[in-house]
């Protein structure tokens, strides 16, 4: 997604950039500065993080693509740890580290289930994180994020820095269908605009500069269509990057689709019918309930509106069918109906119905 | 936790006595200590708020409210009292769903109802039936809120059992006109309706989206994440629960004034027109009174006087102090919900035009409509009208300004001089015509030719410093800098235009009725985009610096994409464009058309074609300009969609040239 991409047709999608451009007016602490001013209060925990960013360029150039993302070092013998995209996708990776230095970087191996790879350089006795420190992070917790976003960093300038705090802590599968991510795993959302373009494979650190998690790629909320800025667990991360680091081959690289049952619920089979679906999100009340159904046994009444089926709310009609095809026909299924301003849950209990059925 | 911010200040002083002893190192080490405590005392305001906060979803509704497309998310209310009311922002309901589920922080859920809706503050009041008391979270005194305290937006969007933060200051109080406060936390859908929370846990205020500049449920919104939120005091929202509580829907208080002048930062307060049904006037407030005082504020500006009814409702009373000359005029004023929009009324005459060195012989009819008020009362071409109402009337300006507070359906008597007689008449005042008129008569005679120095004529390059536009205008051959000619904004449809065939259209048009046409050129090159409003008022601002401009005749013409661009323009440039003609377009979903405003007076022109996938947003559109009293004047072009013909053109001139209309 280039920068023209965000600037173009929706102008909710200005603000963030413009945001983002706000901070890197002022908010951004640049290294030299920083380092200038040996009195700020972050600038020794700065001092300790930068040397262990690192550029990456690769791929990409093409189609508003940014050819150049984030990382950083993990071992001292030049192991970095970054996203894996399409900047990878290349022959000629390069990695620029804290002081300049340029070098040709390797692919070691990656893991699209966790959209993270490692990389290697021919380098030693580097500046790294030690992925077996583990450090608890939540909600308010004060953060830096180290990324080279917008690529604003060339040659020997350090990556840009940005604080802010944890705004919580999420997984990105609790919705489903909101993120379009491989990732489906927790997340720390943030309060500060640190998910820009080339800032995926950042550095994500506390106020002491121990690293918390890895900023991620670009990911828009289908939901409320804001954009999300987000890290990964270093602790979601770090057995896959062990494994690669010790050699041993990476996990699948299929991403497993979800298991369906193989006897999926449906509405005929409950014995409703719902009112017709004539809009995008027609809200699922109940038209009709068959006699001597499942549905009727489990006391649903006509007008009931369904807006729970387990856990997950049900926003229309396509939604209801869509939730009762991932349920397993031969379990207990709670719904929840709204019945005039009343929530009932109902149990539609579908083996001791078969089994009257069988009497 | 009020001991924090004595625990901050110890450390503070303690690190002022390090730094004494042990220089730099202690100092790092104390800054340490001091970034530790602040994320600590973050973290436990948060914890401190949170069982007030809880997440609410909906079902049904609408998918999109003007541009806005609605998200289908949870978003987030406040507890505001322990038997269930909740507070939450209008936004999250503008979708104006079927049924509302809260879930509280003990992740019980619960259905709710909307109890009612604060329309000036873009709140809602939500009822859940609850067992157990809510917790109800403290608010913050109002006289206590610093810019630059920290402040804490919450939110229950992301988990429902967890509250989702962000943190920063509070920028600025009094905001939106005395309505909001100001900070820097990010505020977004993620947290509308949450609470402001300061650093001990505190309710500030509920997160909404605002505009100083717009109104309702989604202005605003585009500001989301900007550093740019806004907070309805939670001490503000408690003052008018009760009324929530009882279902009373609450709405803005209006004065019912127009007021002189465009600019609200260097104009006094003067009353323009007191409208007849509206609470000013019927209080004793008339057109010249300068308002000085509201509720004991002094008022030295008219945007003073929008900031001291800003935080007022319908139904309030406020004490009004203007000055009539020498005297005072003190009255208390019931501020109300609406105003009827305003009609403008008709007499059914066009004035003649004179040039501006000429010796002006009054306000002579150049021509009278058929069916007219002015034709029934037996008013003919050539006469003279003296005075109306009673008053004297030396031109049309004097006119306009006599007939401006009057209605339809009001009488008013004139006085005319015809040759050598002087007649008292009486008309019946109508709605303005929406026909498009016949053959007219010259507006004005011959001049003789000017002399001195002459702006360009013919077709002309208008540049303007910093726009790269390409802009010409054809300016008639025969333009005389004594005669104020009228402008049409040409906005060209999809793909831009060429220039000789749009001249052959319009040339001889603009000849004949003292028109200059003004021709951009998008910035895309083929489409138009809202953000091209600004360069085209400045080109047209540029030929009213150059020309002799007339600004009753000020036009914006479009064709498809040009038309919504007309439309955009035209109602955001209210102050100089009088009539909007919009061919084969609907008015845009996300075009609000303003009040009609009595001083800035609008027409509308627009084609209709009965069998084209626009004809029933084309309609819908015209339906909503005419609820709100603009008068629409529409061409039916057939069955599809089309350019004008050239008579059509000729006939549309026409109309424009009939914009000076009394």
């Amino acid at each position: 997604m280039s920068v023209r991409d965000r600037l173009n047709p929706s102008w909710c999608r200005f603000m963030p950039v413009l945001a983002a451009a706000l901070l890197g007016a002022c908010a951004i602490a640049t290294v030299t500065g920083a380092r200038a001013q040996a009195a700020d209060r972050l600038t020794p925990v700065i001092d300790d993080v930068l040397p262990k960013i690192v550029k990456i360029y690769g791929a990409g150039g093409v189609r508003g693509l940014e050819p150049y993302q984030s990382g950083f070092v993990v071992s001292a013998d030049g192991h970095i740890l970054t996203v894996w995209s399409y900047v990878l996708d290349t022959d000629y990776i390069t990695a620029t580290i804290d002081d300049g230095r340029r070098f040709e970087a390797k692919l070691v191996s990656f893991d699209p289930r966790l959209e993270l790879a490692v990389l290697k350089i021919d380098a030693a006795d580097l500046s790294y994180f030690d992925l077996a420190a583990s450090v608890p992070a939540d909600e308010g917790t004060r953060v830096l994020a180290f990324s080279n976003l917008f690529g604003v960093a060339t040659g020997d300038e350090a990556a840009s820095v940005q604080h802010g705090v944890i705004a919580v802590t999420t997984r990105l599968d609790a919705r489903r269908g909101t993120f379009e991510t491989p990732y489906h795993g927790e997340v720390y959302v943030m309060d500060a605009m640190t998910n820009n373009p080339g800032a995926a494979g950042g550095a994500l650190v506390n106020q002491n500069g121990e690293l918390l998690g890895m900023l991620g790629k670009e990911l828009r909320n289908a939901q409320n269509n804001l954009w999300l800025n987000y890290a990964v667990p270093i602790g979601e991360l770090r057995s896959s990057v062990e494994a690669i680091l010790e050699g041993k081959t990476p996990r699948a690289v299929d991403v497993p689709a979800e298991a369906l049952p193989d006897n999926p619920a449906d509405v005929a089979w409950l014995g409703l019918v719902l009112v017709p679906d004539v809009l995008e999100r027609t809200p699922p009340f109940v038209d009709e309930v068959r006699s001597e159904s499942l549905a009727e046994a489990a006391d649903i009444r006509p007008d009931d509106l369904v807006v729970y089926v387990g856990d997950r709310l049900i926003h229309s009609c396509k939604n209801l069918v869509e939730e009762l095809a991932r349920t397993e026909r031969n379990t207990e299924i709670r719904l929840v109906v709204m019945r005039g301003q009343e929530l009932v849950e109902v149990v539609v209990a579908p083996n001791e119905a078969a089994e009257s059925e069988s009497e | 936790m009020i001991s924090m911010r004595c625990m901050v200040r110890i450390s503070l002083v303690l690190g002022a006595a390090f730094i004494g002893a042990f220089a730099g190192v202690a100092a790092f080490a104390d800054e340490a200590t001091l970034r530790a405590k602040e994320e600590a005392a973050i973290k436990a305001a948060l914890a401190r708020v949170a069982p007030s906060v809880v997440r609410i979803e909906t079902v049904g509704g609408l998918e999109r409210v003007g541009r806005v497309l609605i998200g289908t998310g949870p978003t987030t209310g406040l507890v505001v009292s322990d038997d269930g009311y909740v507070v939450s922002s209008a936004f999250n309901f503008v979708q104006k769903p079927d049924s509302i589920l809260v879930t509280l922080e003990d992740g019980s859920r619960h259905a709710a109802r909307l109890v009612a809706t604060d329309n000036s503050r873009m709140l809602v009041l939500l009822k859940v039936d609850v067992d157990q008391p809510l917790t109800v979270p403290e608010a913050a005194p109002k006289q206590e809120l610093r810019p630059g305290q920290w402040a804490l937006a919450v939110g229950r969007t992301f988990e429902p059992e967890r509250p989702n933060v962000s943190v920063g200051i509070i920028s600025a109080l009094d905001r939106i006109w005395g309505k909001a406060v100001q900070t820097d936390a990010k505020v977004s859908p993620n947290n509308y309706g949450g609470p402001l929370g300061d650093i001990r846990g505190r309710v500030l205020g509920v997160l909404v989206p605002m505009s100083p500049t717009g109104t309702g449920e989604v202005a605003g919104v585009e500001w989301y994440d900007s550093g740019i939120g806004f907070a309805i005091p939670l001490e503000d929202v408690l003052h008018v629960l009760p009324k929530l509580v009882d279902g009373a829907d609450l709405d803005s208080g209006l004065l019912g004034v127009s007021l002189t002048g465009v600019d609200l930062y260097s104009n006094p307060a003067v009353i323009a027109m007191a409208r007849a049904k509206g609470p000013a006037y019927q209080a004793g407030f008339r057109a010249g009174d300068k308002i000085v005082e509201v509720d004991g504020k002094p008022v030295t500006r008219a945007a003073e006087l929008k900031h001291a009814l800003g935080p007022k409702y319908a139904g309030d009373t406020v004490r009004v102090v203007a000055e009539r000359g020498d005297a005072r005029v003190d009255r208390r004023v019931e501020l109300v919900d609406q105003i009827e929009p305003y009609e403008a009324p008709f007499l059914g005459i066009l004035p003649r035009r004179f040039a501006s060195d000429a010796e002006t012989p009054g306000l002579i009819v150049r021509y009278v409509y058929a069916g007219s008020p002015a034709a029934a009362a037996g008013i003919q071409p050539g006469d003279r009208i003296q005075s109306l109402a009673s008053t004297e009337v030396a031109d049309v300006d004097a006119a306009r300004e006599v007939l401006l507070p009057l209605a339809p359906g009001e009488t008013v008597k004139l006085e005319i001089r015809r040759g050598e007689q002087t007649l008292l008449l009486e008309a019946e005042l109508a709605r303005l015509p929406e026909a498009l008129p016949g053959e007219l008569p010259p507006a004005r005679d011959s001049t003789p030719p000017a002399e001195g120095d002459m702006p360009p004529v013919g077709v002309v390059d208008v540049k303007v410093p910093e726009i790269a536009n390409e802009c010409f205008a054809y300016v008639p051959d025969g333009y005389d800098p004594r005669v104020a000619h009228g402008v049409v904004v040409w906005l060209h449809a999809p793909g831009g235009f060429k220039r000789e065939e749009l001249l052959a259209r319009w040339q001889t048009h603009c000849d004949a009725h003292d028109f200059i046409l003004l021709a951009p050129q998008s910035t895309d090159g083929a489409v138009w985009r809202p953000t091209d409003v600004r360069m085209v008022r400045r080109l047209l601002d540029k030929v009213c610096d150059d020309y002799n401009t007339d600004p009753s005749r000020i036009v914006v013409y479009g064709h498809q994409g040009g038309g919504a661009l007309a439309y955009v323009f035209g109602f955001s440039q209210q102050d100089v464009v009088r009539a909007i003609a919009a061919v084969d377009t609907a008015l845009p979903r996300m075009v609000r058309p303003p009040e009609t405003d009595p001083l800035k007076p609008q027409a509308i022109f627009s084609t209709v074609a009965t069998k084209t996938e626009t004809s029933e947003a084309v309609s819908r559109g015209i339906e909503q300009l005419r609820t709100l009293k603009y008068p629409v004047t529409v061409l039916d072009v057939g069955e599809q969609a089309r350019s004008l013909t050239p008579d059509e053109i000729a006939q549309l001139v026409r109309w424009f040239d009939t914009l000076d209309r009394l």
